[in-house]
């Protein structure tokens, strides 16, 4: 996987809100990222280390400055002839509280309104919706016909989800999409992520404050700090550098952190653990001896 | 549609924070300030007078260490209008003003077209009114806080409250609006984007395709509607669980004092602004 050309390739990234006004804010000085395809990426920081910045770059709602530079999947998105629709087509983007976005009547006229703007035709448009639908755990039949706004929270995050996927993505990017979900539809929607990533090849980019979901979907992952990369490694790696995350504000998954704790009284256990199983293999190795 | 920051664009109502003395001085002096200064701006009509009513808003914007370029750039999304309020002014106000103490000399005419010695005038005067009136808003609202300026207009309709106006209601629905003005900008924002990652193509219906461009407005309206009504729901919620009520018996956590520099402040401008109202200065 690592020898194919990156998807997504992001340069000395720089970022100022509101440049050129009294409220101008630095979000990223120095971000650089690269992303093959059909990885599944995590991107982690604390609030306000501009992990947003990054990911909203990357399907060109902000355009990167010099001398910052964003290849997507051979595409200079400095370029100004670029085709944003085109790109948003291979990006998808799934925003904090998604379902904030929806407004059509119908569940299924929602879900068809990216690609009907892609100007798809209706036989062209209902296996894509039906699919998308499905990916996400809303049953085509049961769900097209329902009131938008009469679905439940879990619900409504699905089909704006599903919205973005109707776009047949070849990347999508949840900027903390999960969040604010109850524990049982949090677990469900993880499943549906991880399927697309190892069903459907489709490259992930995760964005989460919470680490037991990283651990759970990614193989690899950055840590922003400031605006910066600061660290990136494989999921194991990065959550086996508890002391260097801390420094960051940021920590590791409960059970890894059981595991750093049972290392510092001495314990030999392997720290790069990230669920529970290995855990468990790991108490019982030393157990054993 | 390639910048999404709104803010960049709403200059009115954003508070800059700052220490100088403008920023300093009591909010209800400042509002009198304002109303007194745009007695004089509404009836001068000549060029001098006119000049020299900008030449003071400016003074008031250096005093506030605020960059005049951050103000104007606030005009940007008004320009077009601005120009064309002033064109039609220009080309068929002829007839209708003529400046006191002067005789209407005609320059141009053409048709229905007519443009006299007033009209320009007229053009002039509005727009450096119209600048004048930025400066002060954008002024107000760049240097005072929200619950600064609600207080204030409090304490300034508290006398009315005898004519059963409710003072208190009035300033918690100023501060409120207020409030909301750049979180709305924001949630806007967000939905835009949102939309825009999903295939929307907004801002680009076309010029004279009104069907289309509304179409797309819903696509933003609908859910900030129903976020707007959200969040008045959870602010409701909010106020009751505190169990706030308004009105005679709450007090407050700042009160606010007339200084000597407020009294001065307020007693110069009343003075200039009497001068320059009631002895108009000719041209």
């Amino acid at each position: 996987m690592e020898k194919a050309e990156p998807i997504i390739r992001v340069n000395d990234l720089h970022h100022t809100y509101l440049r050129n006004t009294p409220l101008e804010a630095v979000a990223l000085h120095g971000v650089s990222m690269e992303i093959y395809p059909g990885e599944a990426v995590g991107i982690i920081g604390r609030t306000g280390s501009g992990k947003s910045t990054v990911v909203q770059h990357l399907n060109g709602l902000i355009r990167p400055r010099e001398p910052g530079k964003v290849i997507v999947d051979g595409q200079d998105l400095s370029d100004p002839s670029l085709d944003l629709r085109k790109l948003r087509q291979k990006v998808g983007l799934v925003f904090q509280y998604p379902e904030d976005q929806l407004f059509e009547r119908l569940v299924g006229d929602d879900i068809a309104f990216g690609p009907r703007q892609m100007g798809l035709s209706l036989e062209e448009l209902r296996p894509r919706v039906k699919w998308a639908m499905e990916m996400v755990g809303l049953g085509f039949e049961e769900f097209k016909d329902r009131y938008t706004f009469s679905l439940s929270g879990g619900e409504m995050r699905k089909a704006a989800i599903a919205g973005v996927l109707a776009l047949q993505p070849k990347v999508l990017i949840l900027d903390e999409s999960t969040s604010g979900l109850d524990p049982r539809s949090r677990k469900e929607l993880l499943g549906r992520i991880r399927d697309l990533h190892e069903q459907e090849r489709m490259t992930i980019i995760f964005v989460s404050p919470n680490m037991e979901d990283m651990a759970e979907l990614v193989s690899r992952i950055y840590v922003l700090a400031d605006g910066k990369t600061v660290m990136t490694g494989s999921t194991r790696e990065i959550f086996a550098r508890r002391e260097e995350l801390r420094r960051y504000g940021l920590g590791v998954p409960q059970v890894t952190e059981v595991m750093h704790e049972l290392r510092s009284r001495g314990q030999p256990v392997d720290v790069g653990v990230l669920n529970v199983e290995q855990a468990v293999g790991e108490i019982w190795k030393i157990l054993n001896s | 549609m390639e910048d999404f920051e709104f803010l960049r664009n709403i200059t009115i109502g954003q508070y800059l924070p700052g220490n100088s003395i403008v920023h300093r001085l009591d909010p209800r002096a400042k509002i009198t300030i304002m109303l007194l200064m745009v007695l004089p701006i509404t009836f001068s009509l000549s060029y001098i007078g006119n000049v020299m009513l900008l030449l003071v808003c400016l003074g008031f914007v250096a005093l506030s260490g605020i960059s005049v370029r951050y103000i104007l750039s606030g005009i940007k999304p008004a320009l077009g209008l601005i120009i064309a309020l002033a064109l039609l002014q220009l080309l068929f106000y002829g007839d209708s003003f003529v400046p006191p103490n002067m005789v209407s000399v005609t320059l141009f005419r053409w048709g229905i077209i007519h443009i006299t010695n007033g009209s320009v005038q007229l053009v002039v005067v509005s727009t450096l009114r119209f600048l004048d009136l930025l400066f002060l808003a954008s002024l107000l609202t760049n240097t005072t806080t929200t619950t600064e300026l609600a207080h204030g207009a409090e304490d300034m309709l508290a006398p009315f409250s005898r004519l059963c106006i409710p003072a208190h209601e009035l300033s918690l629905v100023l501060t409120i609006a207020l409030r909301f003005v750049p979180i709305l900008a924001e949630q806007l924002e967000t939905i835009m984007k949102a939309q825009a990652s999903r295939g929307a193509d907004l801002g680009k219906g076309g010029k004279l395709q009104f069907i289309r461009t509304t179409r797309q407005a819903l696509v933003l309206l609908v859910p900030l509607f129903i976020n707007s009504f959200r969040r008045a729901e959870d602010l409701i919620l909010a106020m009751e669980a505190r169990c706030y009520v308004g009105g005679r018996d709450r007090t407050r956590l700042v009160r606010l004092r007339l200084t000597r520099t407020d009294l001065v402040a307020m007693a110069l401008v009343a003075a200039f602004a009497a001068t320059t109202t009631l002895f108009p200065l000719p041209m």
